[in-house]
């Protein structure tokens, strides 16, 4: 698989191009802001870019708008979005013009090896990710009486948690160490409970939970 | 003074009685003759008025060219005597009083000419009325001149050109009733485009000159046209002649009854005043509705209003003046009002001297409050540089700490993938030291967003408030009713309530929930946090609380607290938004 990187620290893109080739990634190059990402993607076409959210000139939400400006020059194109903070607004707006090979994660997941080879991946199978620390806050924000997730077992809670971050239900089932056939079934209770359209697509699920948790 | 008045007085009897003696037995009967009632009734007006005004307005010239047109008005009549030096001064002033009535109207209130038509308009008033009217007498004689044969000779003609003479008459007429419709217009249009206080002065000086000056006009034009109208827009000029002085001495005698009303003024500011009181009661004494009143701040060294907020001096080409107020040689107050007000600056005069006290006391207040203004700046620059210092600490962490941080972090995952399976037992030491680094790297993340909130300045207080209550530990529910930027500070502000006022509750109020209502009604920004905790939250020094409050007020803003024991905590923080 063929990944451009784009952040401003000289450091972390490098040490993020080591680790993508220790993973077994081609690095067709490496950009230091938006524009020069932009313009590495038009020459090299990659299959996954990854980009870090603040770089210059303004140092706020550059990398945001990089990505969906290569979704829509090459929708065919994953992105990987880096952040060092949990900001649940900005991936929900990443996923919101669609849930298809995009990923939002916190930096410091990259480090380990495992996750970065996984999610770059999916991303770039036209997955999704989405950074648990993320998942927690939209999960974690509704414990109130009246909440539908109330209805919901502590299992089911984790199921919902694990699609939310864009896994598969095999994933899921290996992850909980049980079937697959016992993921499906508690899919389809979650989705029963929260009155939640049913969709066998993996990817599309993602969009329909996380819409979910974040409305009130 | 004195006798100089009496002296006035006598020869104004004098002339008067002359006069009218010559009018009323005038041998020529002409039909523009004035007789005997008008020639006393002019001059009378005239001189009166002048007199009353001269006493009323020392400093004014009006006063004394009212008398000096009425003695010119007399000297006029003196064409009907039959002695040739008399005659002969009389024909030469017999239309001067004309160039007087011109003056008086185009200099009035200030009785000073400003600008080149009001120049212009004297010049040609003075020109035409005495200038031509000579000069044809150098050419014609008595007759020529509209004498009958039975006057007196004219001591100063030098050619026989009648016809000549009679062209100069000509001439002095058309330039009469030239001179006369670009005064009327002069009039109407300085009236029209005067302000309220100017215009109650002028209306009546406008309306009498005007009626003066087209009756004049008509007159003149009669008199080109051989007198179809026999003479009755002559009557009439004569009359409304005397109309005038009347008009100019009502309005100084009124200036003079103004500065009575400041004996009312005295008592009125002897009571208790509010700020706003002592600007109405001055300006209702000066009849100046739009007076404004400025007060002296020395630490600035400037003029500061009522509310200590900075106010500059009018230029002199403004339409506002000022008049500056001192006690003891120091600067107290400076009125700022309208023009109008120059021409009475006696009744401005007054008024400060009564007012002095109050607008003493009122400076002393105004300086309290310009301190507090001072006071409150500097507490908002204060909340400023600690704001951009927070700005400049989160992006040092965020440039620096963290970034150094991930990348040891990205070198462990690094390393941990090289470990060949022989080294089996480093293996969990990396993974140890990794799982502290993200240990680290959470506490550094918590912290630089408590230190400055970036979310804020990049989505808005609604994004970054929905973002603070999705982190409470404790159900947040937040309702907004914003739709727009606020200004930094403002937001900021906001932000920093909510954030630690949601702490607070999560941290003491042994609540289930909290409830955080935004709304903003175009001025002001409310927000408002509710628990349903214990209450008995107070604002102690110290307290996060504190801080909070003086964020709030550093902006102009309102903090409150309601916390009954054992049914919540509402903390409420109002900012205005300017």
């Amino acid at each position: 698989m063929r990944v451009a990187v784009g952040d401003d620290a000289v450091i972390l893109r490098e040490g993020l191009s080591r680790l993508l080739q220790e993973a077994g990634f081609e690095v067709v190059g490496v950009a230091a802001d938006a524009d020069e990402l932009l313009d590495l993607v038009e020459r090299s076409e990659p299959d996954v870019a990854i980009v870090d959210i603040r770089m210059p000139p303004t140092h706020t939400d550059e990398g945001l708008r990089a990505a969906k400006a290569i979704r829509e020059a090459h929708p065919a194109i994953g992105i990987l979005v880096l952040s060092q903070h949990v900001h649940a607004r900005y991936a929900i707006e990443l996923l919101s013009s669609g849930t298809d090979g995009v990923g939002y994660l916190l930096k410091e997941r990259v480090a380990d090896l495992d996750e970065l080879s996984a999610s770059v991946r999916r991303v770039g199978q036209g997955g999704s990710v989405l950074d648990p620390a993320v998942v927690s806050q939209l999960v974690g924000r509704r414990r109130q009486a009246d909440n539908p997730l109330q209805h919901l077992t502590d299992r089911e809670r984790e199921v919902l948690a694990l699609m939310a971050e864009g896994r598969s239900n095999k994933a899921i089932a290996e992850r909980l160490f049980v079937s697959e056939h016992t993921v499906e079934k508690h899919i389809k209770n979650i989705f029963c409970t929260l009155r939640l359209p049913h969709t066998p697509d993996d990817h599309r699920r993602v969009l329909a939970v996380v819409t979910y948790l974040d409305s009130e | 003074m004195r006798a100089r008045l009496f002296l006035l007085v006598a020869a104004a009897i004098g002339a008067g009685a002359g006069a009218t003696w010559l009018a009323a037995n005038a041998k020529a009967a002409r039909p523009t003759e004035p007789g005997p009632y008008l020639t006393l009734w002019v001059g009378v007006s005239l001189i009166g008025s002048g007199l009353a005004s001269w006493r009323a307005r020392p400093d004014n010239r009006l006063g004394p060219a009212m008398v000096l047109s009425g003695f010119l008005w007399f000297a006029g009549l003196l064409s009907e005597a039959t002695s040739a030096p008399l005659y002969t001064i009389g024909v030469a002033l017999e239309y001067a009083f004309i160039a007087g009535f011109i003056y008086i109207v185009v200099s009035f209130p200030s009785g000073r000419v400003r600008g080149t038509l009001d120049r212009s308009l004297v010049v040609a008033g003075v020109v035409g009325a005495l200038g031509l009217q000579v000069v044809a007498m150098l050419f014609g004689r008595g007759s020529g001149l509209r004498c009958g044969g039975s006057c007196g000779d004219n001591l100063i003609q030098a050619f026989h050109d009648n016809g000549l003479a009679l062209a100069l008459l000509d001439l002095q007429r058309v330039i009469g009733a030239i001179l006369t419709m670009t005064a009327v217009a002069l009039l109407t249009i300085r009236w029209l485009r005067a302000s309220r206080p100017q215009r109650r002065e002028l209306t009546w000086v406008m309306l009498a000159g005007n009626l003066g000056l087209l009756a004049l006009a008509f007159t003149v034009i009669d008199d080109i046209l051989g007198n179809p109208l026999n003479a009755t827009p002559a009557k009439i000029f004569f009359f409304t002649l005397a109309l005038l002085p009347i008009a100019i001495m009502a309005t100084f005698v009124r200036r003079r009854l103004a500065r009575g009303s400041v004996a009312g003024l005295v008592v009125q500011l002897g009571g208790p005043t509010e700020p706003a009181d002592l600007r109405a009661a001055l300006a209702t004494t000066l009849g100046d509705p739009s007076l404004d009143l400025a007060y002296w701040f020395p630490p600035e060294a400037r003029y500061v209003t009522g509310e200590g907020r900075p106010v500059e001096v009018p230029d002199a080409d403004s339409n506002r003046r000022s008049t500056f107020v001192e006690r003891d040689g120091t600067p107290i107050a400076m009125l700022l009002h309208d023009p109008a007000l120059e021409h009475n600056s006696g009744l401005v005069q007054s008024v400060c001297a009564a007012a002095g006290l109050a607008l003493e006391n009122e400076r002393l207040q105004a300086e309290l409050r310009a301190r507090l203004v001072e006071l409150n700046a500097s507490r908002g620059r204060l909340v400023e540089a600690t704001d951009a210092e927070r700005r400049r600490i989160e992006r040092n962490l965020h440039d620096g700490t963290q970034q150094r941080l991930v990348s040891i972090a990205m070198s462990l995952g690094l390393l941990e993938s090289k470990l060949s399976p022989g080294h089996g037992d480093a293996a969990p030491i990396v993974r140890e030291a990794r799982t502290a680094l993200t240990l680290a790297l959470e506490e550094l993340r918590e912290l630089t967003q408590g230190i400055h909130p970036t979310l804020l300045v990049e989505r808005g207080l609604p994004v970054a408030l929905e973002e603070l209550c999705r982190r409470a530990g404790l159900p947040a529910h937040l309702t907004v009713d914003l739709d727009v930027r606020l200004p930094d500070q403002v937001e900021t502000a906001a932000y920093y309530f909510a954030s630690e006022a949601i702490s607070n509750a999560v941290k003491h109020s042994h609540g289930n929930e909290i409830r955080v209502n935004v709304s903003y009604d175009g001025r002001m920004l409310t927000v408002d946090i509710v628990d349903d905790g214990i209450g008995g939250a107070a604002v102690g020094p110290g307290s996060g609380l504190r801080g909070l409050a003086d964020r709030v007020e550093a902006l102009g803003g309102q903090f409150t607290v309601s916390s009954p024991p054992g049914r919540g905590t509402r903390l409420t923080a109002q900012i205005p938004c300017a």
